[in-house]
């Protein structure tokens, strides 16, 4: 279970490892930082797929919201001016009414009580609505009224409506409470006596009628619709603005002859909007504004619906974005960095090859031109010896011989050296022959089965009976496989362990692996251990060249050699060779 | 005399007349060459029982020389004395009919053992 997290946690968040040994050949690599790039990916893939995405989402948007607001404008405007065409009806039929009567009956059959009371009878049957009928002399005395409250008599000078009257020939008051203490609306008309004096007819009109004509205007509960007067003060209740001031909270709208409509912030900060109409009658002008207030929240709530659904969607378009884009990228930067550390390795090799190639050249130059002199070194002092050994009266000098034999010893030593040295650069005739490399190993044990059990080192062999059998140069095989045992002897103490083991890999190959507990080799040792003269060992100990010339022969065989040690943990070595060989060409 | 006369052919004439006077020591007439012309003209004016003979002469190459000598005289007895030889060469030079083949530095004790066994052999 664990082991599934974390190869889905590797491949969304890979980590680009470079393992100790691979650490050296980060400067081969054609990118240095991964993550990175990696990164790098991810940003670039995601901001081409989303931002036009986010940016088209945004502009779709902004269009829905105006025609949002343009739609609520004109919806707003066509309920003010229907309402506003009612309320101008209704008042103007009324004035219509009022003037009609007046100059129908005159000042006298009007101040007859009995008729007066008949005119109101008439009309509340004609128009309804109307709560009283009062004749008004032009010095402000009541002359005669029919309706439900006993007001004859009283005086109406100072009535701001009595005052229009007279002035403007008719008049639509605001609506008040006045003597009756009751709220109402008075509409009236001035006529002339027959004596050329002024008279006013007024009529008292239910506010009742009103207000269910401007309800019936009021579409939803997040609308509302009522009058002012042009000072602001509610004229008809209104479920927006309350309490006791009984003032709209918002600014007067300017005066405009047509219905208007605006989006306003109200006094708690929410959007609204406002539709208004200054009510005209054609007869006079009164003192009303219509007003619809309307919140727009209210207005936005399906659209808002809407879009928090394409918010959701929006959101789980970009998840499963980020996620595939995560992963591809992962996968592809993981997919170069594998490549890119195969290419590094091979260069790395590629190097190490041409560098041991042009050392082995040097070395097969300098063997060449030492070999010569060191012969003539060997004749001359073979000579000498020769004089000595042969003549009587040196036979029996010790000091003599030594010293020569001394000199002939060392020639030896160099000979075997620049032998060594040739057999390294050069290029023998490969004779390729069939080999079980189970028997060629064991009788390489052989060799060493005295030592390990003098030694008490256990040597496990783990060769498969049916790994197929190898064609290659027997010879050179028995040399690089004993060269390798033979360092591994030197590198472990007494009752260590030598593991070999050999399996058939990919591609026709055979590997073979020889691994010990050994002392290890240390990472900079590692890098020169193939090369000629190269030693840890006691001067006079190891020529430096027995690694060098297994190299050059795995190489001659077509075969590949590595090496991995850890210090404390052992060496092994990795030889792998083809099957079947390749044909030589010669050098 | 015990030996009979040799043949050494090698371009480096300190080492040639090195080797010489050394077999000479051990009682043997030896003529030297230089170059392996003079040496295929030598093989076929004179009978010369043993030639001691490098591969890397100035103007032939040994195993050439000793192919020549074969020809000319069939009976005669190569030894090759080289400083660079390979394989190939070694096997080349078995095949064509040389009786032994060692490298420089000499180990003349080596050597006496093989013109021992030969006179040994020898008729």
């Amino acid at each position: 279970m664990t082991g599934e997290v974390n190869s889905f946690l590797s491949a969304v968040w890979p980590r680009f490892q470079q393992t100790g040994d691979e650490l050296h050949l980060s400067h081969y690599r054609t990118f240095q930082d991964y993550r990175q790039i990696w990164g790098m990916a991810i940003f670039v893939l995601i901001s081409t797929a989303l931002v036009p995405l986010v940016v088209i989402t945004m502009i779709y948007y902004q269009l829905i919201q105006r025609s949002i607001d343009t739609e609520s404008l004109l919806r707003t405007e066509r309920v003010a001016s229907n309402a506003r065409r009612a309320v101008t009806f209704f008042l103007e039929e009324r004035l219509a009414a009022l003037t009609f009567t007046v100059n129908e009956m005159g000042y006298d059959r009007l101040t007859d009580p009995g008729r007066l009371q008949d005119v109101l009878q008439n009309l509340k049957l004609g128009f309804g609505g109307l709560t009283d009928l009062s004749v008004i002399a032009d010095d402000g005395t009541q002359v005669a009224y029919a309706g439900p409250f006993n007001l004859e008599g009283k005086d109406y000078t100072d009535q701001p409506w009595f005052r229009d009257c007279l002035k403007n020939d008719a008049c639509v008051s605001e609506i008040f409470s006045g003597y009756r203490d009751v709220p109402h609306v008075v509409v009236a008309v001035k006529s002339i006596r027959d004596d050329g004096r002024a008279f006013v007819v007024r009529a008292t009109l239910e506010t009742e009628r009103l207000i269910q004509t401007l309800s019936s205007y009021k579409t939803g509960e997040h609308a509302d619709i009522f009058l002012v007067n042009h000072q602001g003060l509610l004229q008809t209740p209104s479920s927006f603005f309350k309490g006791e001031s009984n003032r709209m909270a918002i600014a007067v709208p300017p005066f405009a002859e047509r219905t208007r409509a605006m989006m306003k912030t109200d006094a708690s900060g929410q959007q609204i909007v406002v539709g208004y109409a200054y009510i005209a009658t054609k007869i006079v002008p009164t003192s009303f504004i219509l007003m619809v207030v309307k919140q727009k929240a209210g207005m936005m709530k399906v659209w808002l619906n809407l879009r928090r659904e394409i918010n959701w969607f929006l959101f789980l378009s970009a998840l499963v974005l980020v996620v595939v884009i995560t992963l591809t990228s992962s996968f592809m930067v993981n997919k170069i960095f594998q490549a890119d550390s195969e290419k590094a390795k091979t260069m790395a090799m590629a190097e190490q090859n041409c560098q041991l190639a042009s050392i082995g050249q040097l070395a097969a130059g300098v063997a060449h031109e030492i070999n010569n002199p060191l012969a003539l070194i060997n004749e001359t002092a073979g000579y000498v010896k020769d004089l000595f050994t042969l003549k009587k009266e040196y036979k029996d000098d010790p000091e003599l011989l030594d010293n020569i034999d001394s000199i002939i010893e060392a020639v030896e030593r160099c000979g075997t050296i620049t032998r060594q040295l040739l057999g390294f650069a050069r290029r023998f005739d490969v004779q390729n022959q069939t080999i079980n490399l189970k028997d060629m190993v064991s009788d390489v044990i052989n060799f060493h089965k005295k030592e390990a059990e003098y030694r008490d080192i256990a040597i496990h062999v783990d060769i498969p009976d049916g790994l197929p059998p190898i064609e290659t140069d027997r010879g050179k095989l028995q040399q690089i496989i004993l060269n390798l045992v033979n360092n591994a002897f030197q590198a472990i103490d007494n009752g260590s362990f030598l593991d070999i083991q050999a399996r058939a890999d990919a591609d026709d190959r055979v590997r073979l692996s020889i691994r010990d507990n050994g002392c290890g080799i240390s990472e900079e040792n590692l890098k020169k251990i193939f090369e000629p003269f190269f030693t840890t060992k006691k001067e006079g100990q190891g020529t430096g060249l027995g690694l060098s010339i297994t190299y050059g022969l795995v190489q001659k065989l077509h075969g590949n050699i590595t090496v991995e040690s850890q210090i404390g943990q052992g060496t092994t070595f990795v030889i792998t060779l083809p099957i079947t060989a390749k044909k030589e060409t010669q050098a | 005399m015990k030996h009979p006369d040799i043949l050494i052919v090698d371009d480096e004439r300190r080492y040639a007349d090195m080797l010489a006077r050394r077999l000479k020591l051990r009682g043997m007439v030896c003529k030297v060459c230089y170059d392996g012309q003079t040496a295929i003209d030598c093989v076929k004016q004179d009978f010369y029982p043993m030639v001691i003979l490098d591969l890397r002469l100035p103007d032939l190459y040994g195993t050439e020389v000793l192919k020549r000598m074969k020809t000319s005289r069939p009976e005669i007895e190569v030894i090759i004395l080289t400083g660079h030889g390979t394989e190939m060469d070694r096997e080349q030079c078995m095949a064509v009919g040389a009786h032994a083949f060692m490298n420089k530095p000499l180990d003349i004790d080596r050597l006496m053992g093989i013109m021992d066994r030969l006179e040994e052999q020898a008729p």
